[in-house]
């Protein structure tokens, strides 16, 4: 079992650097930052990741198709924007409306007509800030209870965030492990032409991955603004690299057909540890900026690729 | 082949009309529309106004152009022209305005090889490499600037982003001097043609026996030589230091690219093209502004532009 695990070939993806990155920052912080090994701050980076876990888990379902979306960040923003605008009852069907559209054009031009995923979600992302800065041009608005209900309200005596988390990885790991879109999706990653010939359908499939995609953006965007209270445009503009460093810090690849839950939930903590360390050790917001780029620089340098280019 | 030959005149001219990139399409329309509703646009003097703003981004456009031919993409143009600004005019670095340009120049040929290092050793998708490299750099220089704000940029480059020639603006015209010889050098020079191999079929190329590393390598470094230039440009339009240069470099020149017709996995599109869509792009800009539109339909305009150019150019090679 743990051969099959660590070998080359293992469809999971993770390796001994997925687990001893996310082991070893935790042992480094307890010692060096006095504060770390703190309840409260414990909770802390619980409730910081919980967004970047949901997201990441979205990715990873993308990426295991092959493809990769950028738009994530954008879509968490608009899903902001439109909490805080419009009429409380209409807007978590209509932010996941909105995340449906963005989804299917993702993936109609990735699948139908062939354009690059970075190429294409690039695109939609910029569509999206563009759109959600008119929706919503500054930072503010106020949150309906009913929403913001979804992050503060204790339930046993637990953060929601631990109940947001434990839904989006249960559903992930359901959809991935337990179902046959699951096994058709690794398949059609690992190689399109082998599954196509197979009788997988291609089409469908990775149409419906990049609407889960941004359906977990929208997911994410209703915890985080229920949880800062606020509405704000550009919420999420750094969740679409750092949901593919935490991926490819989990071992996913970024290629396609190689990747697990378990391994995007180390990814997701790692970089976790590493943003909250950093906090905690007084490091500017800025250098922080740059070490999540070090990070992405790392993490990709770890997956070999046979091709040379995008 | 034999069946081209047979075809009939009248659908092979359609044929290359189809084949034109859209930004010839797209500035037609838009100088139509300008004349159409404001005409203004159009004068002689805020045409070369428009084709001076141009410059920046078509300088940077030749470098993306480069690498998008041999399939790869180098988004850190943002933080290669921040870097540069940065040094430039922090006043960190000692010595005359050679010893500066000289420094910035090195900074960006060391950023590319960077780059270059990456794609090309550890095979690292050129997309996350090259976005991880320009967050690497806006942080650095973001987290810098806290303890010394930019100051005035060197005069040289000043003059060369202010100044006029018998009434024709510098900065286009060291654009076209850019151009030019990149133009020439890839129509006719071993190099260039082994670009255009790469861009063809990597696999055949390297079967070949084309020095694919090597050449993966220095497109690089020039593209990042490129964003350099580029940044010089806008540095001396706007005669100081600021954190706001370049920060819509690498998007504005993919669009660019793409609407000018290199496109992945073809290896085809001149360089006229891309040219001709850095100055579409910048016309666009100006007539949105016009309208009174501002930046987030500018935004949407941009995305959408990009989306709709990539579906148009992958529908045509599919069929």
């Amino acid at each position: 079992m743990i051969g099959r695990l660590f070998s080359r070939t293992s469809r999971s993806g993770i390796g001994i650097i997925t687990i001893a990155l996310p082991l070893s920052m935790f042992v480094i912080l307890s010692f060096t930052a006095s504060s770390f090994f703190t309840a409260q701050n414990l909770g802390n980076v619980g409730n910081q990741i919980t967004a970047l876990l949901i997201v990441s888990l979205g990715q990873l379902i993308v990426a295991i198709s092959g493809g990769v979306d950028l738009s994530v960040g954008s879509m968490l923003s608009l899903t902001s924007a439109i909490i805080v605008t419009f009429d409380p009852a209409i807007v978590v069907p209509l932010a996941i409306a909105a995340g449906c559209v963005l989804g299917t054009v993702n993936g109609i031009g990735v699948a139908i007509f062939g354009v690059h995923p970075l190429v294409m979600t690039l695109a939609t992302a910029t569509f999206v800030q563009g759109l959600t800065l008119l929706v919503s041009p500054v930072p503010g608005g106020v949150v309906a209870p009913a929403i913001e209900a979804l992050a503060h309200g204790r339930l046993f005596g637990l953060q929601p965030s631990l109940f947001w988390c434990a839904g989006a990885i249960l559903l992930c790991w359901l959809l991935l492990s337990r179902s046959a879109f699951g096994l058709r999706l690794y398949a059609l990653g690992a190689n399109p032409r082998n599954a196509s010939l197979n009788g997988v359908k291609v089409v469908g499939p990775i149409i419906t991955c990049y609407v889960l995609c941004s359906l977990s953006a929208v997911a994410a965007g209703i915890f985080l603004t229920a949880r800062v209270s606020t509405g704000d445009p550009t919420i999420g503009a750094a969740f679409g690299l750092d949901s593919i460093t935490a991926i490819a810090l989990g071992g996913v690849q970024l290629s396609g057909g190689v990747g697990s839950v378990p391994g995007v939930i180390l990814g997701v903590v790692t970089l976790g540890l590493a943003t909250n360390g950093m906090n905690l050790l007084g490091v500017s917001p800025f250098l922080r900026m740059a070490a999540t780029g070090l990070l992405l620089l790392g993490a990709v340098s770890l997956q070999r690729r046979k091709t040379i280019g995008v | 082949m034999l069946d081209t030959a047979d075809r009939s005149r009248g659908s092979r001219l359609l044929n290359v009309a189809t084949a034109l990139p859209i930004a010839y399409a797209g500035t037609l329309i838009l100088l139509i529309c300008a004349y159409m509703f404001r005409p203004a646009l159009l004068s002689p003097l805020l045409l070369m106004l428009i084709i001076r703003q141009a410059a920046p981004l078509g300088v940077a456009v030749i470098g993306q152009s480069l690498c998008m031919r041999i399939l790869s993409i180098d988004l850190s143009f943002g933080g290669v022209a921040m870097g540069v600004s940065y040094i430039l005019t922090s006043g960190y670095v000692p010595g005359g305005e050679a010893v500066l340009i000289a420094c910035a120049l090195l900074f960006g040929a060391t950023v590319g090889l960077a780059n270059a290092f990456f794609i090309v050793r550890l095979r690292a998708s050129s997309v996350i490499v090259t976005l991880a490299m320009g967050l690497l750099l806006t942080g650095i220089v973001i987290a810098f600037s806290q303890f010394r704000a930019p100051g005035d940029a060197p005069a040289l480059l000043k003059y060369i982003g202010q100044s006029r020639i018998s009434g024709v603006p510098l900065a286009p015209l060291i654009w076209f001097a850019l151009l030019i010889p990149v133009a020439w050098f890839l129509k006719r020079s071993v190099l260039g043609h082994y670009i255009d191999a790469i861009g063809a079929n990597p696999r055949a190329a390297l079967a070949t026996g084309i020095p694919y590393g090597g050449i993966v390598v220095l497109v690089h470094v020039a593209s990042s030589l490129f964003a350099v230039f580029s940044a010089f440009l806008l540095v001396g339009f706007v005669g100081m230091g600021s954190l706001d240069i370049g920060r819509d470099l690498a998007l504005n020149s993919l669009a660019a690219v793409i609407l000018g017709g290199v496109t992945f996995g073809s290896g085809r599109g001149g360089v006229l093209g891309p040219a001709v869509a850095a100055f579409m792009l910048t016309f666009l800009f100006n007539l949105l502004t016009s309208f009174g539109l501002g930046e987030p339909s500018k935004l949407m305009l941009q995305g959408a532009i990009i989306a709709v150019a990539a579906i148009a150019y992958s529908a045509r090679t599919k069929t």
